[in-house]
């Protein structure tokens, strides 16, 4: 099923080293779209995730920082990175040797789109 | 040795997939061919881009021709592809020296002092890094203004040089140990920034345990006006380090990676 997210997420997903991309509603951690390798726990790492985001860019607007624009979690096991947008998070889980440069390029030029793709599924 | 360059590059040519590209690099390196070894080098790590020695040979070349940045990174993956990788400690404890970061050039070549407690070269090294850093740090002590010297405000104050950049420990509690948050306004800001960031490592904790990741190494976000790294530090604390959204990311890895040492000794020193 093609939604509106698919293209966005099989970019992101085409990243050598990327195992999960998802787009997950930051409110509840529901996910709306996603493209998950086999054996990658999609629902765990969607409510963990945008619980993760949300709790980030709460403390960075509480702190003056002003909004979240990307964000980075690291462990020997894999990274996980995400960027947000009109209440969305676009998530991705990627394996500890992945280039991050291109993954984090990746995510800021969706991140521009997954604003206007929420206001339009609203 | 000609002779062992022209036998390696005819089973290159033979099989572009060889690895013999590293030892033939090397020993076109050592003949002083280095743009030639540096061309055979890469185009080897195209076809084998997780073998650490080619990495590490490529560090070496760009540290022939004075690279040292290019040289680190290298070197920095090296240590991700092959932990305890004895080149790599070697050159990341040299570089760091020559930028006269000496606990860092400490840590490298301590750790390939252990692995290799043979190595003469490298005890030496060491030597002269500990002489080094025992005088800068008596130096700095000598220098510094007594506020400073007894302040742990000031904790990371010659670690972080430049403007805007500013560094915080907290304790479990995400109460302020050492370091500073100035605001815009110019007040010292630390305990309310250190209270609200705190409350997210517990998430990334959560987040990284579920996933199987392993325990959280660094969070790192960026925002409109700063970038923000954590890191988990000694006691279940927490090391925040924040610099202008201009700093690129791979200098921020660096500075907190510089942090984290500092509260590490900080920490010791206090017990």
């Amino acid at each position: 099923m093609h939604s509106p997210f698919t293209d966005m997420l099989n970019t992101v997903a085409r990243v050598r080293g990327v195992t999960a991309a998802l787009v997950v509603s930051e409110q509840d951690g529901i996910i709306v779209d996603a493209n998950v390798q086999i054996g990658q726990p999609g629902d765990r790492v969607a409510a963990l995730a945008a619980s993760l985001y949300r709790k980030a860019r709460l403390a960075a607007r509480a702190a003056s920082l002003g909004d979240v624009t990307f964000m980075q979690l690291e462990a020997p096991g894999g990274r996980l990175c995400a960027v947000g947008g009109g209440g969305l998070v676009l998530v991705v889980v990627a394996a500890a040797l992945v280039n991050v440069g291109l993954v984090r390029v990746e995510l800021l030029r969706a991140s521009a789109d997954l604003a206007s793709l929420a206001e339009g599924r609203r | 040795m000609s002779d062992d360059v022209h036998r390696m590059s005819e089973e290159l040519a033979n099989d572009p997939g060889s690895r013999v590209f590293v030892p033939l690099g090397e020993a076109l390196r050592l003949q002083g061919q280095r743009d030639l070894a540096l061309k055979i080098t890469l185009r080897g790590l195209e076809r084998h881009p997780h073998l650490a020695d080619a990495h590490d040979l490529l560090a070496r070349v760009y540290a022939d021709g004075g690279d040292l940045e290019r040289a680190f990174d290298e070197w920095d993956m090296v240590l991700r592809l092959s932990a305890g990788h004895l080149g790599a400690l070697k050159g990341m404890g040299f570089i760091c020296f020559h930028r006269e970061r000496f606990g860092d050039a400490e840590r490298y070549l301590s750790a390939a002092a252990a692995s290799d407690p043979d190595d003469a070269q490298v005890a030496s090294a060491l030597g002269h890094v500990r002489t080094a850093h025992h005088e800068v740090a008596r130096a700095h002590e000598a220098s510094a203004p007594n506020a400073e010297r007894h302040d742990s405000r000031y904790l990371f104050v010659d670690v972080l040089p430049d403007e805007g950049q500013t560094a915080l420990l907290l304790d479990r509690e995400g109460l302020v140990l050492a370091g500073a948050y100035v605001g815009a306004d110019g007040d010292d800001l630390a305990q309310e920034v250190g209270a609200e960031l705190s409350g997210v490592t517990d998430e990334a904790r959560r987040t990284t345990r579920h996933l199987s990741l392993g325990d959280w190494t660094s969070l790192v976000f960026e925002t409109e006006v700063a970038v923000v790294a954590m890191a988990p530090a000694a006691g279940d604390g927490l090391l925040v380090l924040a610099t202008s959204r201009a700093t690129p990311l791979g200098l921020v890895r660096r500075l907190l990676q510089r942090c984290a040492e500092r509260a590490r000794g900080w920490l010791e020193g206090t017990r």
